[in-house]
């Protein structure tokens, strides 16, 4: 009984950081519908500058627990600050920009901060000293609990009653939950969003980096804080219902109890577990714990999706030109350049697999890594445990991420919006578990090794033609797939669903469809990207790798098939010409997001369209 | 008051209203007539400003030109806007949606209190703490138009106001309406329903397809048995 007690106070404990964090997270989509990946960049941030603030304080007037709360409630207003001028500078122009640039935007400030935080603080991970009131014990049912987790699992409770009043007694607060509901018509009643917008990201910064300022003395700061927490987050506000306080509140306590119960039952599984009770609860719930389904959310925005046209012939010669370039570089270039050449070949698949889900299919994965994984995976197991030769490993790899991708598919075309979006992560997240801590049979986080081609195929110049006719071979046929009747009909459901069905279109069966393609497309990028390499690893379905493949089909444009091509070159250009030279490539990437986010909100090919049309007089007047 | 020229608006590429032109008069209640998809609404959204006038197109009030504001400061300006879906804060009680529609008081205007507007909308005050969800649709249009006077506009388009309501709340609607217009309010209402129109209106708009057809008073309208049969489902 002691055990379960102890259990259930340190779950209530880990519950409340949890709560700060994500009712911050949960104000803010509810209101501004922004998914801020930036918030858990706010909550290190929150630790690192309670490092800093504390320190001073105590050096000035000795460790004394009044100067450990002004300090980190100076930590928490400094975070405040910053989430606002975020908001002021960047997310203020984009709030008309399709959700997922919102998203990526608010990455490229993960990104930009983490490296600010690196270079400010350096990379070691750093403790706050702890004086004796900091590292108290309190006895318990006979165990001895830190006194500090104690406090921790009280402050969860007493945030939620301080929100509570602040949303029912102050007009900022109904103010806010009417905009929640519906924000157009409180602004239609003479209520300025900006202000509105500013003001919830000053509320919802502060709950972060209050957060993050209070877990410092039981953890520490370091640099990994802001991604760990982020997923976890994400996971409590979806639970919870996205823009619900008090659902928040379940959520974390929720999630924290399955953890603290987890790690002592299930060590193994324990990553796993939290994003299966968030699967379960949306499919019993698809909403959320107390969540509501969002009126009004785009139905005013009139935004018309264009149509998709066939390339012109000039831009398809092009591609032909291109694709003979490529395939004559080993007479002409080195090694290097053939092996950058083959993961472009792979890139261009896996963004093309993606875009036929987030494009025609209107499905922003995010977490289509997973599939990717799930074939270099299902490559490197087939050799492993079934000794499978590489033509059978590269039959395997779409094989088994497009296994997956129905099971998976079954669930998220159900959904739509922010809720698919997180559903597809956590699913990949699943995976990713799976292949992190399964020690046993995906060799966890050493990964799979010795995944090598066979003898015809070592050559590099035959691999990279190997890997040519496979993916840009796939990459035609997935063009090929959009123009189809089958196409046609997905882009139908997905511009009007009732109107599809009214036509006898089974718009879940189509989207199921294109879901499991894509999955298998994917699978076989990740297939050859295994063989290049010779090697698996769970970084494969990492959240960056998602992120990247967003990246080059947003970078290339949504709305052009071309798009994910060109995206995928670019990217990868980026990426190995120039990010990898610079010791802060990871900010410069940041940086590179959020100008191309704010410079090309329709992606460099929608651009690039936009202007050939309106050269050829085909804009309308 | 409020002078419309020459209003264009789009949905995407879709070309919904045609240069249209009215005028609302302070004291008088104008009625826009029109069947399903005329564009009644699009008119209203687009003074408000939640749909976007073309270039070109002008909406001045009290001589200021509000094309192209946000509608924060078009309604800050004293355009009150009822929508036709009504939009009520479901999870705000009674009170609290009349918060949210609150603005400081007007020159010239006696400022809305919930007091005084429970004078017009008696049922409203036997609620106030019930949220909004829980309201029958006569009582959430009450709410609607309530939460809207609380900004004290000077000038209230209201959206159909009587769509979906029983006789009995179609009468309370008319007589409210009455009520406003006495206070020296300007009120310009959406209608497909004549005798509703007839009852509260002193000139009409008769739009169709997007354009204005007609336009004139409300008796001049009764002795026009051809527009009317033309235009309106009557
Ligand atoms: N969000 C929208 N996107 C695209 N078209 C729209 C949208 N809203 C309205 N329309 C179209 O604009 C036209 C005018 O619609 P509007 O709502 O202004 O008509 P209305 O006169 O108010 O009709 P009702 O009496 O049915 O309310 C219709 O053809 C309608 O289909
Ligand atoms: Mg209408």
């Amino acid at each position: 009984m002691d055990f379960v007690l102890i259990q259930f106070l340190t779950g209530l404990s880990s519950a409340s950081a949890l709560f700060l964090i994500a009712s911050g997270l949960t104000v803010i989509f509810g209101v501004t519908r922004i998914v801020n990946f930036a918030h858990g960049s706010f909550y290190m941030l929150g630790a690192y500058l309670a490092w800093t603030i504390v320190r001073a304080f105590w050096d000035w007037g000795g460790r004394e627990p009044y100067l450990f709360v002004a300090g980190v409630i100076v930590a928490a207003i400094v975070v405040s600050l910053i989430g606002v001028a975020m908001e002021m500078t960047l997310l203020r122009r984009i709030y008309r920009a399709p959700e997922l640039f919102q998203l990526l935007a608010t990455f490229g400030v993960v990104l930009i901060i983490q490296d600010a935080t690196l270079a400010i603080w350096g990379p070691e991970d750093l403790p706050l000293p702890r004086p004796p009131w900091l590292r108290g014990f309190i006895e318990i049912a006979g165990s001895r609990f830190p006194r500090y987790d104690l406090i921790l699992a009280v402050i969860g409770p007493v945030v939620l009653g301080l929100l509570w009043l602040l949303f029912h007694r102050t007009r900022f607060g109904v103010l806010v939950r009417a905009a929640t509901q519906d924000r157009e018509m409180v602004a239609a009643l003479g209520v300025d969003q900006r202000k509105l917008f500013s003001g919830v990201f000053f509320l919802g910064s502060a709950l972060a980096g209050l957060g993050g300022a209070l877990v410092l003395p039981s953890q520490s700061a370091n640099l990994q804080m802001d991604l760990s927490i982020i997923a976890e987050a994400f996971v409590v506000v979806v639970v919870g219902g996205m823009g619900s306080v008090p659902g928040a509140f379940l959520a974390s306590l929720l999630i924290a109890e399955v953890q603290a119960f987890g790690i002592v039952l299930l060590p193994k599984i324990t990553l796993v577990l939290v994003f299966l009770v968030m699967a379960a609860v949306l499919m019993v719930r698809p909403y959320g714990l107390l969540g509501k389904p969002q009126a009004h959310a785009r139905a005013q925005s009139g935004m018309v999706e264009p149509v998709l046209r066939p390339a012109p012939p000039i831009l398809a010669w092009a591609g032909i030109a291109a694709l003979a370039l490529a395939a004559s570089t080993p007479f002409w270039a080195g090694a290097y350049a053939l092996t950058v050449l083959v993961e472009l070949a792979v890139f261009v698949l896996f963004a093309a697999s993606l875009h036929l889900m987030m494009g025609p299919g209107g499905v922003v994965s995010f977490g289509h890594a997973a599939y990717f994984g799930l074939g270099a995976y299902g490559a490197a197991l087939g050799l492993r445990y079934l000794a499978l030769p590489m033509e059978a490993g590269l039959v395997m790899a779409p094989l088994f991420a497009g296994l997956f991708g129905v099971v998976f598919g079954v669930f998220v075309v159900r959904l739509s919006g922010v809720y698919l979006a997180m559903l597809t992560l956590a699913f990949a997240q699943i995976v990713w578990a799976a292949a992190f801590q399964w020690v046993d049979i995906t060799g966890g986080d050493n990964g799979i090794l010795g995944v090598w081609p066979s003898a015809w195929a070592t050559n590099k110049s035959v691999y990279l033609w190997l890997s040519l006719a496979l993916c840009i071979g796939a990459t035609m046929l997935l063009r090929r797939f959009v123009f189809s009747p089958f196409g046609y009909g997905l882009r139908a459901a997905r511009d009007s669903e009732l109107r599809a069905e009214a036509i006898g279109l089974d718009t879940a069966r189509l989207r199921l469809v294109a879901f499991t393609i894509a999955a298998a497309a994917a699978g076989l990028a990740g297939g050859v990207y295994a063989y290049a390499k010779g090697s698996v690893f769970p970084t494969y379905i990492s959240i960056p790798k998602s992120v990247d493949a967003l990246l080059m089909v947003l970078l290339g444009g949504v709305q052009t098939v071309t798009g994910p091509i060109v995206g995928a070159i670019a990217y990868h250009g980026l990426f190995v010409g120039i990010l990898q030279t610079t010791q802060y490539w990871r900010a410069a990437l940041g940086l590179s997001i959020v100008l191309l986010v704010l410079a090309f909100p329709l992606g460099i090919a929608g651009f690039a369209r936009a202007r050939w049309e309106r050269a050829k007089g085909l804009e309308a007047a | 008051m409020l002078t419309v020229t020459g209003l264009n608006a789009f949905y995407g590429r879709a070309h919904i209203l045609h240069d249209v032109s009215l005028e609302a008069r302070a004291g008088e209640v104008l009625v826009l007539l029109g069947r399903n998809g005329a564009g009644k609404s699009t008119t209203m959204k687009s003074i408000i400003g939640l749909v976007r006038p073309a270039q070109g197109s002008s909406i001045t009030f009290d001589g200021v030109e509000m094309a192209g504001r946000q509608p924060h400061e078009i309604a800050r300006a004293g355009l009150g806007y009822v929508p036709e879906e009504r939009r009520i804060f479901t999870d705000l009680t009674v009170m609290e949606n009349l918060a949210v529609g609150r603005q400081p008081p007007r020159d010239g205007l006696a400022p809305w209190t919930p007091e005084r507007l429970f004078a017009i909308f008696p049922n409203l005050g036997r609620m106030q703490d019930r949220p909004g969800g829980r309201m029958s649709g006569g009582e959430q249009q009450m709410l609607t138009i309530a939460r809207t006077l609380m900004g004290n506009p000077r000038l209230i388009l209201l959206d159909e106001p009587s769509e979906g309501l029983a006789p009995v709340i179609v009468e309370q609607m008319a007589d409210a309406i009455a009520k406003l217009k006495a206070e020296g309010l300007a009120v310009v209402l959406s209608e497909q329903n004549l005798h509703f129109a007839a009852r509260v209106a002193d000139a009409a708009v008769i739009i169709e397809k997007g354009a204005v057809r007609w336009q004139g008073t409300l008796p001049a309208l009764e002795n026009e048995p051809e527009v009317k049969a033309q235009y309106l489902s009557v």
